[in-house]
């Protein structure tokens, strides 16, 4: 199943770029067309995330930003097993989709949306539909221009209405980061009411979105296995609470897609876990490499998706 | 418009093709091929049937005034318009090609409009061309800043795809688009007509034609369209094929990959369905080496063995949908 992807956040830091380059990485694994398009203008990260140290320089003047712009007919495209630094991503493996990343421009800020750069989006992502299965558009923190340009771009009337579009709101399990995500989609200035505004259907909209808790803390792993009663108690009573929170805030376990356990790589280091990473190396945990597996899977499964 | 080499005709023709996969769940029909491809009010889309269903789009042209690209990096102004159409092969396979004429000389100044818009599809230099440089130049790809009538065809074909009315944009397949970019110059009397096709990676084609004199620009697009429909078939089926795994230790994941191929795609081969007998030994060079027809046939007999194999093994073929 063909699928288009937004990734959003309320915030930085959220884990949004790391994890969903995780994701796309996974997809591509399974044997999926994968490409991934860094809209986090200003500070794109996905070429370090995905080892590509040469892509940021390359990038200037023809990155998605330009391409928007009209300074480019058409963005970069790199393919990540070529290219990618990476020990382990450089042998594709056997059965592996296609991993194309369309890097943004570095020294590019935000800037507004009109009709052209509209355009511009809709025919990019027209034509990469017709390439790929899984497109994953990485949009910038908060509620910014590329957030605007997703909605106006997937309303009936924007072009892209008809396609099958998905988005994944990432925050942090903690008591302003779930609100702040509640807010980002729910609140007045959320993306619910923006895109109503410009044509959405609210419950359609709502239905596409689900939430990917980040860096969330399991209390039965062997991270926290040496901590005092006290603390385990304690964690528990916040955990039950966060809990509580994110129901009242509509955010509660139905609207949650996945769980990425806090991963200690992933604190050191923005950057693909792979399977020789939870395997051989010993440095990942298996529970993180099962969550994003488990992302990778429901975002396609219609079961986990629609109106609730 | 005179022909390649000829006194007054042009001493270069360039262009690009861009081949994809039409994004509709069935091939269309011919009158919504029509609707497709009306580009203009003014010119009809043409229709043939024979030797199979084939659309194209009137031309469409784009005013440019701007560099050249040379190997040299030598400054080279050219104005004029470079014309654009689309053509759809049996309504499943679309393709746009941006391509221009270029004289082996013009105007010490630039002149106005007028005067390049009575030259369709014609960029004219401002003082001399130096053809070998841009012949070059235009095949390494494109530089910014420079003229790229890649993007020119790729908004062509942008343009096509935002017709929702007509497209569901659910495509039974996932396949990449191609790009082959072309020069052609006049060949030397008694000198046959020969194409140097070099393969790029990630879909990327050139080719560099040597066309009898008198060959109309037209006439080597139809050239390069159908070297790019050709590699684009033999692309696609071989991405697919490649990593299959065999029908005997998964045979639905087999299904998946061929069943779409046989529905869609085998029909399509046919070499030189509308070329300009003139133009056939480039064509025929190509069958002889690397033998794209030979490598198409044993595809497209490895798909049908494994059919039948799977026919043998089950009673019959399981019905996918």
């Amino acid at each position: 199943m063909k699928v288009l992807v937004f990734a959003a956040s309320d915030k930085g830091g959220t884990g949004r770029s790391v994890t969903s380059a995780n994701l796309a990485y996974h997809r591509a694994l399974d044997g999926d067309d994968v490409c991934y398009l860094d809209f986090d203008f200003g500070s794109p990260t996905a070429a370090a995330v995905f080892d590509l140290p040469d892509v940021l320089s390359e990038a200037e003047g023809r990155g998605l930003h330009s391409y928007l712009k009209g300074k480019t007919g058409e963005p970069l495209r790199v393919d990540v097993w070529a290219r990618t630094e990476h020990p382990v991503l450089r042998g594709r493996p056997g059965g592996s989709g296609r991993l194309v990343l369309l890097p943004g421009d570095r020294t590019a800020g935000e800037f507004v949306t009109d009709e052209e750069n509209l355009h511009r989006c809709v025919d990019l992502v027209l034509r990469l539909k017709r390439e790929f299965d899984v497109i994953i558009i990485d949009l910038s923190a908060g509620r910014s221009y590329a957030m605007d340009l997703a909605l106006a771009a997937t309303s009936p009337r924007g072009g892209l209405g008809r396609l099958k579009n998905r988005w994944l709101v990432y925050h942090r399990w903690t008591r302003q980061h779930v609100m702040a995500a509640a807010e980002l989609v729910f609140g007045k200035q959320g993306i619910v009411q923006a895109g109503t505004a410009i044509g959405h259907d609210p419950d359609v909209l709502g239905g596409s979105i689900r939430f990917v808790r980040a860096a969330v803390p399991d209390l039965e792993s062997p991270l926290w296995s040496q901590v005092s009663p006290a603390q385990y108690a304690w964690m528990r009573q916040c955990d039950k609470e966060l809990e509580e929170l994110a129901a009242g805030r509509g955010i509660g376990r139905t609207r949650v897609l996945a769980s990425i356990p806090l991963e200690p790589v992933l604190q050191w280091q923005e950057r693909l876990i792979t399977d020789e990473d939870v395997h051989d190396r010993r440095i990942a945990n298996n529970e993180t490499w099962q969550a994003i597996g488990d992302l990778a899977q429901r975002l396609t499964d219609d079961k986990f998706w629609g109106q609730l | 418009m005179s022909g390649l080499g000829t006194t007054d005709g042009p001493a270069l023709i360039c262009g690009e093709v861009r081949t994809c996969l039409l994004p509709t769940r069935r091939a269309v029909d011919e009158r919504t091929a029509v609707l497709l491809l009306r580009l203009r009010a003014d010119e009809p889309v043409r229709t043939s049937r024979r030797p199979n269903r084939h659309a194209l789009s009137p031309d469409v042209l784009t005013g440019v005034d701007c560099r050249l690209p040379t190997a040299t990096g030598a400054k080279v102004r050219a104005v004029g318009t470079v014309a654009a159409h689309a053509g759809l092969v049996e309504g499943r396979v679309l393709q746009s090609t941006a391509y221009f004429s270029a004289p082996a000389t013009g105007p010490d100044r630039r002149r106005p409009w007028g005067y390049y818009l009575v030259r369709p599809g014609s960029l004219v230099p401002v003082g001399r061309l130096p053809e070998k440089s841009v012949t070059e130049g235009f095949l390494t790809g494109h530089q910014q800043d420079l003229l790229d009538v890649g993007s020119i065809a790729e908004s062509l074909l942008a343009r096509i795809s935002r017709r929702h009315d007509l497209l569901d944009h659910d495509a039974p397949l996932t396949t990449t688009d191609t790009s082959l970019r072309w020069t052609a110059s006049p060949a030397d009397d008694g000198e046959p007509a020969s194409a140097l096709f070099t393969e790029l990676g990630s879909g990327r084609r050139i080719v560099e034609l040597r066309l009898p004199r008198g060959t109309t620009p037209v006439a080597a697009a139809t050239l390069c369209e159908d070297l790019a429909l050709h590699d684009w078939l033999l692309t696609t089926v071989g991405d697919k094929l490649d990593g299959l795994p065999p029908g005997s230790e998964n045979q639905a994941a087999a299904m998946k990959v061929l069943r779409p191929l046989v529905d869609h795609l085998l029909h399509l081969w046919m070499p030189q369905a509308r070329l300009d007998r003139a133009l056939s030994p480039p064509w025929e060079e190509l069958e002889r080496h690397p033998g794209f027809s030979r490598q198409w046939n044993t595809m497209a007999q490895r798909i049908r063995d494994q059919l039948a194999l799977q026919n043998l093994v089950r009673g019959e073929v399981p019905a996918l949908s």
